[in-house]
């Protein structure tokens, strides 16, 4: 993309004759110092402001608002207006990034005096189109495994996803996955893989689920349309949505299952049920589930035992490590490893980083990050101080000569 | 006036970020392994009309799916009330001990002979079922039969503690040697109730009841 945006501005560029004093004042826009400066102050203030506004809003929320935005958006309170008060990371990234280069660009002279600098630049071009690649494809999910239990997906951090499972080939089960967005539309979906049409009749962000013989606020709440399945006897209760980082918001919905024959039900989904919930439709048996959206694997991985060594006589902490088994599909792999922190299993594009545990020490909470532009900053920060060390280094050599030259003079 | 060809550009980054965007709107299709059979047959027909859960299932209202993982050693966030809104002052002598998953707060107290008591500090929305079911909770819990109604007021005691309404009560179990005792306040605060449940062998339960009401007092908001 470096390259491309480089072939781009060089091309305008070389748009010289004729050049109007419009072209003009823009390229000396996009060439200038004073555009870096400003851009970095700007992006001085973001982070000060949104590493403020974390406390409000936890790591997730603060990310998507302040830094993966192109504005920053201030809701006019009481209604629903956003207005942009203030430039957000993409566009202030973006700027940079058009900045750079143009600069580099224009001012780009060969020769070796000039390679330092050239390199640290590109070094700092490069950094900034891994963080977009970064914003864009990066996938942060996390793995739950009790000791024995091996698994094939991750489940999303924030989003859930409506699945409706067919359960009847014996091997494999074939999952339709409706993501918590189109569940939030609170619309019929109709789908060429399901025989029925999936209706969401209401949905909350942030639940709880109590049965209602359980609590006096669960026995007052309002009635449900639920017909079916567990929901039946329970009260779902809305909360207010939370943006705290150790939190996650649990959705619920009543979603109505209608064949062509009929009606077959209403049910609550949530995962806070505890138990999957099943129907029968033309002889099939049929899942509904409201779980964590799944990020399915080319391999399985296993705990085999989890860790946690404290210092003698003590409950603090000394070392937290997971031994896991790692089976590919194709057979290819078959190996056991531990993961301990700062020492994450690398394996097929993914990064498990140890980062919980639960249930007296026997489950393990793996974070799973797939980055296919991971090794981008590394590369960057490598240019960035060659760069700078050919730079300062030709400084030094010139200094020396100078110095000796008037040792040697008097 | 942006130049036309910058245009390309704008255009190419609002592509990239609307197509990041569609991803999340997609309904997928896809053929996975099994999941692991789950202990007990799952429901496929209303509940039962007492409104209780088919034998071997898990407690309803508890996540199966925590959440991120906020720090390294409380593992993760089950469903408990949000935040930690409360803060105290505890004695030197009681030990605390890592919170877990569930509690907000922890502590060993040791007494003699090995003897060790446990303080439980756990909040939760809403509220969880109201002072008398939460009471006769705790009833059973030390083999205590479960109170009337009418009886409830008179085994409760109403400490007010700053802007706090405490909800305090003090049970002895009827078996074992020693029997254990339970201190228990029943705390609400702004739409959670906050539990601090204090059980152990009588003997020294009634050794830190000062203690422990001396803790209460020093309940203040984080």
């Amino acid at each position: 993309m470096a390259i491309q945006l480089d072939c781009f501005v060089a091309s305008l560029l070389a748009m010289t004759p004729p050049m109007t004093d419009l072209l003009r004042s823009f390229r000396n826009l996009f060439v200038s110092l004073q555009l870096t400066v400003a851009l970095l102050i700007l992006s001085l203030i973001l982070v000060f402001v949104a590493t403020l506004d974390q406390v409000n809003l936890g790591i997730w929320a603060v990310q998507a608002k302040y830094f993966r935005s192109f504005a920053v958006l201030w809701n006019v309170p009481h209604t629903d207006i956003s207005l942009p008060v203030f430039p957000g990371g993409y566009f202030i990234g973006g700027l940079l990034l058009i900045n750079l280069v143009c600069a580099h660009v224009y001012r780009f002279s060969l020769g070796w005096r000039k390679s330092g600098i050239q390199l640290a630049h590109s070094g700092l071009i490069l950094l900034l189109v891994g963080e977009l690649l970064t914003g864009l494809l990066a996938k942060e999910s996390f793995m739950r495994l009790d000791q024995g239990e091996t698994k094939q997906y991750s489940d999303s951090f924030t989003y859930s996803e409506l699945v409706l499972i067919d359960h009847s080939d014996a091997e494999l089960d074939t999952v339709v996955a409706i993501p918590e967005a189109l569940v939030a539309d609170k619309k019929s979906i109709q789908h060429p893989r399901l025989p029925f049409q999936v209706t969401v009749k209401d949905y909350y962000p942030n639940v709880t689920v109590q049965m209602r013989n359980q609590s006096a606020a669960a026995a007052a709440a309002a009635p449900s349309p639920v017909t079916a399945g567990l929901g039946v006897q329970a009260a779902m209760i809305p909360l207010a949505i939370t943006y705290k980082p150790d939190e996650r918001n649990i959705p619920g919905a009543y979603v109505g299952i209608t064949s062509p024959e009929g009606p077959l039900g209403i049910w609550l989904v949530s995962p806070l049920l505890g138990l999957p919930q099943t129907f029968q439709h033309a002889g099939k048996t049929w899942e509904i589930a409201l779980r964590s959206q799944r990020h399915y694997k080319p391999f399985a991985v296993t705990l085999l035992k989890f860790s946690h060594d404290r210092y003698p006589g003590t409950e603090i902490p000394k070392n937290f490590s997971s031994r896991v088994r790692v089976r590919s599909d194709d057979g290819t792999e078959d190996r056991e490893t531990l993961i301990f922190m700062n020492n994450p299993l690398r394996y097929g594009g993914y990064t498990f980083y140890q980062a919980g545990f639960d249930n007296n020490d026997t489950t393990t909470v793996l974070q799973v990050v797939r980055n296919p532009g991971w090794v981008l900053p590394y590369v960057a920060c490598v240019m960035m101080g060659l760069g700078l060390i050919i730079q300062f280094g030709f400084s030094l050599t010139g200094f020396f000569r100078k110095r000796t030259a008037a040792t040697s003079g008097t | 006036m942006i130049p036309p060809r910058r245009y390309s550009t704008f255009a190419l980054l609002a592509l990239l970020s609307a197509a990041a965007g569609c991803r999340d709107r997609e309904i997928v299709t896809y053929r996975a392994p099994k999941d692991p059979a789950p202990a007990a047959q799952p429901a496929t027909a209303p509940v039962a009309a007492t409104g209780q859960l088919p034998d071997g299932h898990p407690p309803i209202g508890q996540s199966t799916n925590p959440g991120p993982m906020g720090a390294m050693p409380d593992g993760t966030a089950p469903t408990v009330a949000a935040g930690n809104a409360l803060a105290w002052t505890a004695p030197a002598h009681w030990l605390p001990k890592p919170a877990g998953s569930v509690r907000k707060g922890s502590y060993n107290i040791p007494g003699d002979e090995g003897a060790v008591a446990d303080l439980a500090i756990t909040a939760f929305p809403g509220d969880t079922g109201g002072l008398f079911a939460n009471v006769n909770r705790w009833r059973g819990q030390i083999g205590l039969p479960p109170l009337a109604q009418a009886e409830l007021e008179a085994s409760v005691q109403h400490l007010d503690v700053g802007a706090f309404h405490i909800d305090f009560v003090d049970l002895t179990g009827s078996g074992g040697n020693p029997p254990m005792r339970l201190l228990g306040a029943i705390v609400p605060h702004e739409g959670q109730t906050w539990f601090f449940k204090l059980t152990g062998p009588a003997p020294l339960v009634a050794r830190e009841l000062p203690a422990f009401r001396e803790f209460l007092s020093t309940l203040k908001v984080r």
